[in-house]
């Protein structure tokens, strides 16, 4: 018998803070056993559930690309009782990650596509993922221009700036970074997401749209992308519910007959407006 | 199929014999409530019975169960969780809208990309032993639902009342092989299977509730926006109780527990009646009220399910009728719905 919830025992090797206000920090760990590091295989837009011993198990997305072999990193913001005892803890102790559940972005679909990519917020992370694994030069070929619409609430909140610094300079991906409010050494836009999305106005042409965020950006970026021409089968959204098993089985992660721990997280707009809008 | 009969004082002893080569569960008077317990001789078994006040959902889904235990400390995963027992089990006394409910739960735990093998496990080694419904309770609505007082999906035997003895239905290979050589069974006779058909009608006809359910799923399917979930819900308290004595709810939770000599991760039972079900670490809720998680019960067991198995996940055992503490009934739900 194979019992689905026992988590594989992994070791913190990395702790990152991301935010001025440090309650974002991205964990890096290493499987115990490197027979289950070189068959763990997952998709950007997957993710895993993350236990710390004692204080219980919470789905967190791989913020990772699946490129960088061997370790697994998770973005977790300081919210509740297991990602503040992951917050509290050290390098070297042992958690439990078990996974990858879920679909993903949709990767294969999106190749020979050019991309775009809204992310606002802490929500930026699994889309991280899917930039580096982009952007990795096995893969870079295989998709079209790639534009990046990346907001926070000011610039001490934008996360992965070693990452962000790097995408500027590049010439591989179109980075468009915006804060509701800068300060004074802030040079870039200011302005909310949605704003910023149409004054770009990024063009729908052959062109795959991707967005991540809280509900309110969510909202406010669907009727613009609209606008701009991405039909509801290209424009894909990643939900955010409450987990226990990851596996379709506990119940709460129910939208209409979907389990979005199992069928999504991504859905399509399309296949969201089929189903009761209750996420 | 085989029938055949067994004297009604023979029952117990038939039970001691099973006791000796497999564990039986059946019901017993646990506290004040009527359950099922695993037992060491018929002598404890209830057999007095309409229905259990639980049903044996929890033999198969416990209402806690450890996962797998872990040290503290070290990291390290200690032992993972098994069976409490090998071998054969035997859930004696079952009633056919509970049988049911167990062949629903199968469909669902063994459903989707990955199946949940601690259920699957108990399931596959359970033999199922039933009573027919002689006298259906008022609660009662199972031929609604798809269901019947003698209904033998999921029963490996159907023991039904013929007054002096029981006449044995043997349903399946397992059940065959339950009573093989056991010295308290005889053949039945034409008349006793004649007579147990004729109680079978008669149950069926004493059930006082029949509802319309056909088209309800595709009737729902239109409702989730409807003024009706901001009535229905109005009296509910949000205890939770419909969803613990139902068959066919298998919602859980998992927590660490700690104490001062071992550490485990176990599931629990949950409820969706509960607001912290859904509630997310951000605070946002996506059912905030008792409408929508009102609406969730009655969507989830009548139109989700039903759109994924084609059956509903009730069976119509009314136990949540009988115990809503403020009288909420399901069937009057449905029949708002079908009126609509």
């Amino acid at each position: 018998m194979t019992n689905p919830y026992i988590p594989h025992i992994s070791v913190l090797r990395k702790i990152k803070t991301e935010n001025a206000v440090n309650d974002i920090k991205t964990f890096e760990v290493e499987f115990e056993d490197p027979e289950v590091a070189r068959g763990f295989d997952y998709k950007p837009g997957q993710f895993g559930m993350v236990s710390y011993f004692g204080a219980g198990e919470c789905p967190i997305g791989f913020a990772s690309s699946p490129m960088d072999k061997g370790i697994l990193q998770f973005t977790i913001k300081k919210v509740g009782v297991v990602t503040t005892a992951l917050h509290n803890s050290l390098v070297g102790e042992k958690i439990g990650v078990r996974g990858p559940y879920g679909n993903g972005w949709p990767v294969e679909e999106m190749e020979g596509h050019d991309v775009l990519i809204v992310g606002a917020g802490f929500a930026f992370t699994t889309l991280r993922s899917l930039v580096k694994y982009i952007l990795h030069e096995d893969n870079r070929e295989r998709f079209g221009d790639l534009t990046v619409i990346y907001g926070a609430r000011n610039p001490g909140e934008l996360i992965y700036k070693y990452d962000l610094s790097e995408w500027e300079k590049s010439n591989e991906i179109d980075l468009i970074l915006t804060v509701d409010r800068g300060d004074e050494s802030w040079t870039k836009r200011e302005g909310y997401v949605p704003t910023i999305l149409e004054e770009v106005s990024p063009s729908s042409k052959n062109a795959i749209a991707l967005i991540c965020g809280p509900p309110i950006v969510i909202r406010l970026s669907m009727p613009i992308l609209t606008k701009l021409g991405f039909p509801p089968d290209k424009t894909c959204l990643s939900l955010e519910m409450r987990m226990k098993c990851g596996i379709g089985k506990c119940g709460r992660c129910n939208v209409g007959n979907r389990y979005v721990c199992q069928d999504g997280p991504v859905f399509t707009m399309k296949e969201l407006q089929e189903m009761p809008k209750e996420y | 199929m085989k029938h055949m009969t067994i004297a009604k004082d023979g029952i117990r002893d038939f039970i001691d014999r099973l006791v000796k080569r497999c564990r039986v569960i059946a019901p017993v008077e646990s506290g004040k409530i009527l359950r099922f317990r695993e037992v060491s001789s018929g002598e404890e078994a209830c057999f007095d019975f309409h229905n259990t006040k639980l049903s044996p959902k929890e033999i198969l889904f416990p209402q806690n169960e450890v996962l797998f235990k872990y040290s503290k400390g070290r990291g390290a995963i200690e032992a993972e969780a098994g069976p409490s027992k090998n071998g054969e089990w035997v859930i004696f006394g079952i009633r056919p809208c509970d049988a049911r409910g167990i062949t629903l739960t199968d469909l669902f735990f063994s459903s989707g990309e990955h199946k949940d093998l601690l259920y699957l496990e108990k399931r596959g080694r359970s033999a199922l032993v039933g009573f027919a419904c002689i006298h259906p309770l008022n609660t009662c609505f199972c031929t609604s639902t798809g269901g019947n007082p003698f209904g033998r999906e999921g029963m490996d035997l159907l023991l039904v009342d013929l007054g002096e003895r029981y006449l044995v239905e043997v349903l399946t290979e397992r059940g065959e092989r339950l009573i093989e050589a056991d010295r308290g069974l005889k053949d039945a006779s034409e008349v006793d299977v004649d007579t147990a058909n004729k109680l079978s009608r008669v149950a069926e006809k004493s059930l006082r509730t029949r509802l319309q359910m056909e088209g309800l799923s595709e009737k729902l399917d239109g409702m989730f926006e409807d003024p009706l979930w901001d009535r229905v819900h109005q009296k509910c308290v949000g205890c939770g109780v419909c969803t613990f004595v139902c068959p066919t709810c298998w919602c859980f939770d998992v927590v660490d527990e700690e104490t001062a000599d071992s550490s485990s991760r176990i599931r629990l039972w949950d409820t969706c009646q509960f607001p912290l079900f859904t509630l997310q670490g951000s605070g946002f809720n996506p059912r905030p009220t008792g409408k929508e998680r009102m609406r969730q019960r009655v969507m989830h067991k009548l139109n989700y399910f039903f759109r994924e198995h084609r059956a509903f996940a009730c069976v119509g055992c009314g136990r949540c009728v009988r115990e809503c503490p403020v009288n909420l009934d399901i069937r009057e739900i449905i029949r708002t719905i079908m009126s609509e």
